[in-house]
């Protein structure tokens, strides 16, 4: 007896061990095999003598689920022959990246932002992808991407790294124009006219519900403010001054009636008192709920904020319009382009000439249609050249990683949400990219806190921007 | 080595749980100490660079005005999350219905068992400024709403009590249990003695909690320095300079900034902290004397 419960336990510890050890292994899944698919994979490019094969690390491009993420790489293998293996996970991207490439792990292509890019720049750990890019007959096609997009992602010496992976939009102020008719209401341009609409939004009842219960302007903290500071023609982040100095636009006293403005809207209760709070998320409801009457988002939201509405209620008078924001005294606007995101070549990867055809492939017809629509027969359906959303590719809203793109030669199937063309038009009019050196949250937090003392009233702007300068300048964080 | 043979089975069964901190704890402290001397990059060499991280960790500014608010925060729930479930489990003690006191004893006890997630948003929404509880009550009686959770001065107090709120249901039931194994004969004796109610409490109870009271003391002292859930979902922009914690400083540096380097040097920084404050703690407290 005392015998067997010794082999029992003996037995169990074995197995305790090697289940935790299995568990611990590289490849703890199968990959699926490959399907053979009826479509011809694209042509291998005959000076690319590797193994047809890619590992990925992405943070949007790939499946809405674990499922689907396996259907996406067959889709992959079906459409270019390049045997697919993609690690996306679903939350805390940032940490999960730095995890697995920094135990060892060789991925041949990562999706950064470029505020990422940057430092893994200054690390010295991505392929320079100039020349490539240079001979590259697709992307130096300046349909495929309009040439002017490169200096998005060009060093100060000229090199490329990354390559987009989508069309990135910009931010703005956007608007109920449903509420502006009511109120009978013109756009505003000055940040005068925007004071007075925000003020009606505010006071005079535009949800006609009887009650005082609306504000004019919700922000998530200072997330999105280059609308309003726009009327000074400040850039936020980092600039680079004609001499070569880093310098934080916000931080300098023409930012001092900005910083003003926005304390008057908080201090008559025009400002959503929780903005310092909000999340994104809350301040998006707040202006599907009919509480707030402008918010600060990104051009793709006017769509889908649009769109949602419309689903509860296909009569619904509501409409939101993106602004360009606040002109200066010039009559210019200043709007934020996002940060791109890329696709980037480790130094490590194990086939990068697959990885620059992968990149190359995700820019035509094909590849644009998987990022956007999605997997065909499971996403999509196509009869004779007609595309059909099922219910799946209606519920993932034609966005697996690749919402717009630049190549102007593929056509959007289902053309755009009511009111992204315009938002984009502005994005392409007015917007332009900010510099986020790799010390930028250092900077940000010293810019918020002081940027919050302003506008709620804990101290007067022009000290405010005064102490933020003295910080910045102190931290090192300006030149 | 006989002894070893004897009890094989033990030793091997152990097998598991020595590998799992060897590979989930101690394995990565030690590369993690390496990597806090390292220059460090994703891929490629990692030189050594001395004490280069740690100087530069010392020398910045910020890692000083996060180590000032983790210690005024710290210290805030350190005291808050001994004396408030000492005083509950005491005043629990002396309540006659069962029922009561087992209803009372789970809704304390309900909030430890939330992550922060839930307990803060929680929280954001109670404290909001429009229509937060709160300050619906604080308007109730007159005066004007205030803005706790974006204003410098209820910043840290904010934190310390949600916290000591929602950690004060674990540490009374230590109590509790404790108060539960006491020697019923000594309030006999009490008793006997002609002891009212408050000498039982004072002359009894706490002198036989003292030993729990030391437990708790040195389970608060290990977590000073560890905040980081709880910061992490509550602060915002406007109150960032007065609740930045060490953890949140290293979780810039090293997640955000990907300067994995200083950030491992700032995470022994705290170790070693942890180690000098536990050491001083259990001599100041005379832990081993039972």
């Amino acid at each position: 007896m005392l015998r067997s419960r010794k082999l029992f336990g003996s037995v169990m510890s074995v197995i305790l061990l090697g289940g935790m050890l299995a568990g611990c292994s590289a490849n703890g899944g199968n990959v699926p095999p490959a399907n053979g698919g009826s479509a011809a994979p694209a042509q291998q490019d005959p000076a690319n003598s590797e193994e047809r094969t890619l590992k990925i690390m992405t943070g949007v491009v790939g499946g809405k689920t674990p499922e689907e993420n396996v259907l996406f790489e067959k889709e992959i293998e079906r459409l270019t022959g390049i045997k697919v293996s993609i690690d996306k996970p679903a939350s805390d991207y940032d940490q999960k990246l730095l995890a697995a490439v920094a135990s060892g792990q060789k991925f041949d292509l990562l999706q950064v932002s470029k505020e990422k890019m940057n430092t893994f720049i200054d690390q010295g750990i991505l392929t320079p992808l100039t020349d490539q890019l240079n001979a590259s007959k697709i992307l130096s096609d300046p349909s495929v991407i309009p040439a002017a997009e490169w200096e998005q992602v060009k060093t100060k010496d000229g090199q490329i790294y990354g390559i987009f992976t989508k069309y990135q939009g910009g931010t703005m102020p956007i608007v109920r124009k449903d509420w502006l008719t009511k109120l009978n209401l013109e756009e505003p341009t000055t940040l005068d006219e925007y004071y007075a609409v925000l003020k009606a939004f505010t006071e005079r009842d535009p949800d006609g519900n009887g009650n005082k219960d609306t504000y004019g302007l919700s922000t998530a903290g200072m997330y999105e403010v280059q609308g309003f500071f726009s009327a000074a023609g400040l850039k936020q982040r980092y600039v680079e001054t004609a001499d070569g100095k880093l310098d934080v636009p916000y931080s300098t006293d023409a930012a001092v009636p900005v910083y003003e403005w926005l304390n008057k809207l908080y201090k008559e209760g025009i400002l959503d008192p929780n903005f310092a709070t909000n999340d994104t998320g809350k301040m998006r409801n707040l202006f599907l709920t009919d509480r707030v009457g402008m918010i600060t988002y990104w051009d793709a939201w006017v769509g889908m904020l649009n769109n949602t509405r419309m689903e509860q209620d296909a009569n619904t008078a509501f409409e939101a319009k993106a602004l360009p924001g606040a002109a200066d005294a010039n009559g210019s606007h200043m709007l934020r382009r996002g940060d791109p995101d890329v696709w980037v070549i480790p130094v490590n990867a194990e086939h990068p000439q697959t990885a620059f055809e992968f990149i190359e492939w995700w820019h035509t017809q094909d590849g644009i249609m998987l990022g956007s629509l999605g997997i065909k027969d499971n996403d999509y359906t196509l009869d004779n050249g007609k595309y059909t959303l099922t219910q799946t590719g209606k519920e993932h809203a034609s966005d697996h990683g690749v919402p717009f793109w630049y190549n102007s030669n593929v056509e959007a199937p289902f053309g755009k949400l009511p009111g992204v063309q315009a938002a984009q038009d502005l994005v392409n009019q007015y917007a332009s990219l900010e510099l986020t050196p790799p010390n930028w949250s250092e900077a940000e937090k010293i810019i918020n806190e002081y940027s919050f003392k302003a506008i709620l009233g804990e101290m007067p702007a022009a000290e405010a921007v005064k102490k933020m300068r003295e910080e910045l300048k102190a931290g090192k964080l300006i030149d | 080595m006989r002894a070893v043979f004897k009890f094989k089975t033990l030793y091997l069964m152990m097998v598991p749980v020595l590998a799992y901190f060897i590979l989930f704890s101690f394995y990565p402290l030690a590369r993690g100490l390496v990597i806090s001397f390292q220059k460090y990059r994703l891929i490629g060499d990692r030189p050594f660079v001395g004490i280069e991280n740690y100087a530069s960790i010392l020398k910045d500014p910020f890692f000083w005005d996060v180590f000032r608010n983790t210690i005024v925060i710290g210290v805030g729930i350190f005291v808050i999350n001994f004396i408030l479930p000492l005083l509950l489990a005491l005043s629990l003690n002396e309540v006659a219905s069962s029922w009561f006191k087992k209803i009372t004893q789970m809704i304390v006890y309900l909030p430890h068992l939330f992550s922060w997630v839930i307990v803060g948003g929680m929280w954001i929404l109670m404290l909001s400024p429009d229509t937060g509880i709160i300050n619906q009550i604080i308007q109730l009686l007159g005066a004007e709403p205030v803005s706790f959770l974006s204003s410098d001065r209820y910043a840290r107090i904010v934190m310390i009590v949600t916290s000591g709120w929602k950690e004060m249901g674990f540490t009374c039931i230590l109590y509790l249990a404790a108060i539960v194994g006491i020697n019923p004969s000594l309030y006999e004796a009490a008793r006997i003695d002609g002891a009212n109610r408050w000498q039982l409490v004072r002359d009894v109870t706490v002198p036989q909690l003292v030993s729990t009271m030391k437990v708790v003391v040195m389970l608060n002292v290990l977590g000073i320095l560890r905040m980081f859930d709880q910061i992490f979902v509550m602060r915002n922009g406007a109150i960032a300079d007065k609740v930045d914690v060490i953890m949140m400083y290293t979780y810039q540096k090293g997640i955000l900034e990907f300067s994995v380097g200083p950030a491992t040097a700032a995470g022994f920084l705290v170790i070693l902290a942890t180690l000098i404050i536990t050491y001083i703690t259990r001599a100041v407290i005379r832990y081993d004397e039972g």
